[in-house]
């Protein structure tokens, strides 16, 4: 039974899960940046509703 | 690279932006819409509030409103269909990062505690800025553009930040610097407009403040949830490896 049981960390040492991490988290981030705080204007107002209802600071 | 994981979380995200569209255009999209009728067309009623606003707010929040009258650059696949793709590609974006944070942090993410990681998704990205810096709608006054983006960008970094400490370090410093962190851009405050005069009703405004947090806590309940999931389900072999 206990091996059905889902532990809440991983046992995967840093270094496997380092280059995924930074991997992911600066694609995030690039995708954040464009979608809510670039000022180009054919991001800005492709997104316009998304950011007013984010709460993106926007206009 | 664990590459199912990086895919997993990307599913999560586009399920929960796909989920986001119809939760956006129950209260928040028509709000909207109803406050571009007084940025469009409280021109002449409500010109003296208008340039008294324009004189004295600092000329780059000023600018952005003019491309609503011009033609607008945004891609062509009408509103609703910028608005889907937009959140599609937010979602993933959102997913990416919890994904990432996840990562550094050796922690998983499961069915079972996904709601976690949205909660303090929602609390991070949208209840702890909005504190000081509502949600607004269009026409309504703001301080310059980039200040308020500085000061929403610190302060989701800050409580980042202090949610780890809090949550996750076990240590009673860790905890009170944590807390410090989440309370600093609130003491410090979010940039103001100098001149609070609106053409829109203050009614809508608040709605709306309250309509988009449901909303946003919505999505990252679903997101969440979404990540442990496909977590769950197909990258599970690669983090047992």
């Amino acid at each position: 039974m206990a091996a059905t049981r889902t532990s809440t960390t991983i046992s995967l040492p840093l270094a496997s899960r380092l280059t995924t991490a930074v991997f992911s988290l600066m694609l995030g981030v690039f995708i954040i940046y464009g979608v809510g705080l670039s000022h180009s204007e054919t991001l800005h107002d492709t997104a316009h509703d998304t950011r007013h209802s984010y709460g993106f600071p926007c206009h | 690279m664990l590459v199912k994981y990086l895919l997993a979380t990307i599913v999560a995200g586009l399920f929960a932006g796909i989920l986001l569209t119809p939760a956006m255009y129950v209260r928040n999209v028509p709000l909207i819409l109803h406050a571009e009728e007084y940025e469009n067309a409280g021109g002449p009623e409500h010109s003296h509030d208008a340039a008294g606003a324009t004189s004295e707010a600092a000329p780059a929040a000023v600018a952005p409103h003019e491309h609503e009258k011009e033609v607008s650059p945004a891609l062509p696949f009408g509103r609703f269909g910028n608005t889907l793709l937009i959140n599609l590609v937010a979602g993933a974006g959102f997913a990416l990062i919890t994904g990432a944070a996840a990562l550094f942090l050796g922690r998983r993410i499961t069915l079972q505690n996904g709601i976690y990681w949205g909660l303090a998704g929602f609390f991070i990205f949208n209840l702890a800025p909005a504190f000081s810096l509502s949600p607004e709608l269009p026409a309504m006054p703001a301080a310059d553009l980039a200040t308020r983006q500085a000061w929403w960008l610190i302060t989701v970094l800050l409580t980042a930040g202090g949610v780890y400490l809090i949550v996750l370090r076990d240590e009673i410093w860790a905890k009170v610097l944590g807390i410090a962190l989440i309370v600093a851009p609130h003491v410090y405050g979010a940039p103001e407009a100098d001149d609070l005069t609106s053409s829109v009703p203050p009614t809508l405004a608040s709605e709306f403040a309250v309509s988009t947090l449901a909303t946003n806590l919505f999505f990252w309940v679903v997101l969440g949830t979404a990540l442990g999931w496909a977590i769950q389900h197909y990258a599970q072999s690669e983090l047992d490896a």
